[in-house]
């Protein structure tokens, strides 16, 4: 849970906080384990601290209870065990509220709530809050914990900001065998040298880590000063140059109102003291004032010229363009004309010079194409009149389906009108057979109850058998042959069939 | 985890130091996050306690809060210890809230002052607890191991 020391420990919560506590807090602390780099001057502590036991975790994890939170947090967001905000918080059975670790710790002495000395078990009892609590610590402001990082953002993103973006954590050091950490910003590439190795310094023969080098140069090390031949001060080596150029009080230097006229030329601190009340300041002022008036009008008429070649381009691409919407209303004018005539597309857009190219070879007077939007204006006016060569086509097309359908479909009515017709007739000679059928069988029935001579049975057969004939050949019987009429009572419907 | 301590004696100080504390209470001082003292008084007109100051010293383990703090009174020439029947008179105090079982660990100083101020306003009798001498003889222990048995439940 809350991570071991990071190198921040000693840091002030609220800015309220007196800076007695400050001392306090700086002195109550161990100094900083697991950071070689804050404290570079003593590699014994960094020694101490070199992770001897557990595994090595890649990143330290961030001890949320030093964060340093902008806003004051409302009271009834703090754990009431730690007084800091809630990290990974717990709710008891009891609708008690506390940071994991917080409550964990106190019921390992207790098993009791800490607030109104329930009993509790472990994990048993815990709940997970309501996520109203989740969302208010999410959106607390709180500041990077990373020394001399100034990244402030909402507690739940400082998590993806320390691990992944701050230049400032502590990662490993690149070299797998070394067990210390290295500020992120430190880590060179290609990384595979340790950034620990110790090197002995360049000006005095002390060993110093490579990470630590150049703090080292600037403030620590004494061989690396040197005294500056001018003026006497104490110079770090490297710094020499910028010293005599910037800084040395000694080599002599011209007043910095000479361009308005001042003929003071002098050593630096002799200048610099002239300079505050140089009479040629307000020259220099006003010289100054005028070159940046200079400037702005050269600007100005830099963007006046620019302006004036565009209108100027701008007029003339208009006037071209005109003329070639004029041309092209002309051509696909021409263009109908031949579409009609000869609707073959290709033809259409070679006519059109459709490529570029051609219209060069071809071009006369007008035809060389000025700019792009020239030609895709003219482009677009062709496809225009195509497309619209190309809606009168569809509906012509149309109109001829529409006519062939017609045709076809006239006959095929008229034979439906026929088919039906004939069913008609069909259906009445039916209707006629049935009919004649019944009469028969009707007359044989009264036959056989008057000649009760034969027998039951045979009567039965007999009668049986004379349905089957007549219906077999009724027409013999009508005269004339049923099938021969047929086709010529189709069309006389009103002619009744033949009855008995 | 070494420095929990440290943290939440910070988080109290810096809440003394810009609330400042309950009247009848006073800072005196906190130089470090392992001993602090303060000054408590009784806010009525108890004739025990009349007019008198009592010094607390508040002694942290690097369990706190979620151990209790160790508190005596301290005698000093201006500071007497309060006569009471749960006070040695070497500045031990009997009060289960300072004990493992009484103790929670959301009591703070301000919180456990407060306790002792009213233990002291709630009291009438002028006297020690039973074995007062003996103990202050004999003992040798720390006041947290000390095997207090709390019996008492009106004071």
């Amino acid at each position: 849970m809350p991570p071991p020391n990071t190198p921040e420990e000693g840091l002030l919560p609220p800015q309220s906080e007196p800076s007695r506590i400050a001392s306090i807090l700086a002195t109550a602390t161990p100094p900083p384990t697991n950071s070689s780099l804050v404290q570079p001057s003593s590699p014994e502590a960094a020694n101490t601290a070199a992770p001897t036991s557990q595994e090595d975790p890649a990143l330290l994890e961030i001890d949320y209870q030093i964060l340093e939170y902008l806003d004051t947090v409302d009271e009834t967001l703090l754990c009431p065990v730690c007084k800091t905000p809630f990290h990974s918080p717990v709710t008891t059975t009891c609708g008690h509220t506390f940071c994991a670790w917080c409550i964990n710790r106190a019921l390992d002495i207790q098993p009791t709530c800490p607030i109104d000395r329930q009993p509790l078990t472990k994990t048993r009892d815990y709940h997970r809050p309501p996520l109203i609590i989740k969302d208010q610590l999410d959106r607390l402001k709180v500041k990077c914990p990373n020394k001399g990082c100034d990244h402030v953002c909402s507690r739940e993103h400082l998590d993806a900001h320390y691990e992944r973006r701050c230049e400032y954590t502590m990662v490993r050091c690149p070299d797998s065998k070394c067990k210390k950490r290295i500020a992120r910003r430190h880590v060179q590439e290609p990384a595979s040298t340790c950034m620990h190795r110790e090197v002995s310094c360049r000006y005095c023969d002390e060993k110093v880590a490579l990470v630590d080098l150049n703090t080292h140069y600037d403030y620590l090390c004494s061989g690396a000063t040197t005294k500056c031949s001018a003026c006497d001060a104490t110079v770090v080596l490297h710094r020499m140059e910028k010293h005599c150029a910037d800084d040395c009080p000694e080599p002599q230097i011209r007043c910095k109102w000479h361009i308005a006229g001042c003929k003071i030329f002098d050593k630096r601190y002799l200048v610099q003291e002239h300079e505050d009340g140089c009479p040629y300041e307000i020259i220099g002022e006003l010289l100054k004032q005028r070159a940046e008036d200079r400037r702005i009008i050269d600007n100005l008429t830099d963007r006046l010229v620019t302006l004036e070649t565009e209108r100027r381009e701008h007029q003339e691409r208009r006037a071209r363009r005109r003329e070639l919407s004029r041309q092209a209303t002309n051509t696909s004018r021409g263009a109908d004309a031949i579409d009609l005539s000869a609707p073959d597309p290709s033809s259409f857009f070679f006519d059109m010079e459709w490529r570029p190219e051609l219209a060069n070879v071809t071009s006369g007077e007008n035809r060389t194409w000025g700019s792009p939007e020239d030609y895709m204006l003219a482009r677009f006016e062709r496809l225009e009149s195509r497309m619209e060569d190309l809606s009168k086509q569809v509906v012509e097309m149309d109109a001829h389906q529409s006519m062939s359908m017609l045709q076809q479909i006239m006959p095929l009515n008229q034979q439906l009108v026929e088919l039906g017709s004939k069913v008609g007739v069909l259906n009445m000679h039916t209707t006629w057979l049935m009919n004649m059928q019944r009469h028969n069988h009707i007359q044989q029935r009264a036959g056989a109850a008057s000649a009760s001579t034969s027998g039951l049975s045979n009567s039965g057969m007999v009668s049986s058998n004379e349905i089957n004939n007549n219906a077999v050949r009724p027409p013999s019987e009508g005269g004339l042959p049923y099938r021969s009429t047929s086709r010529r009572n189709s069309d006389g419907r009103g002619e009744p069939p033949p009855r008995l | 985890m070494a420095g929990f301590a440290t943290k939440r004696l910070g988080k109290e100080l810096s809440k003394i130091n810009s609330n400042s504390l309950p009247p009848g209470i006073e800072l005196v001082s906190a130089d470090n996050f392992e001993e602090w003292f303060l000054d408590i008084r009784v806010l009525d007109n108890n004739p025990l306690y009349l007019n008198q100051i009592y010094r607390l010293k508040f002694r942290f383990s690097a369990q706190y809060p979620i151990e209790p703090p160790e508190v005596t009174f301290v005698k000093l020439a201006d500071r007497p210890i309060p006569i009471h029947p749960h006070i040695y008179s070497n500045g031990i105090i009997c009060l289960d809230l300072l004990g493992q079982q009484g103790w929670s660990p959301v009591q703070n100083v301000e919180s456990v002052c407060m306790s002792l101020q009213s233990m002291l306003t709630g009291n009438s009798k002028n006297e020690r607890p039973a074995g007062d001498e003996e103990f202050v003889r004999a003992n040798r222990l720390r006041p947290k191991d000390i095997d207090f048995y709390y019996d008492d439940n009106n004071v």
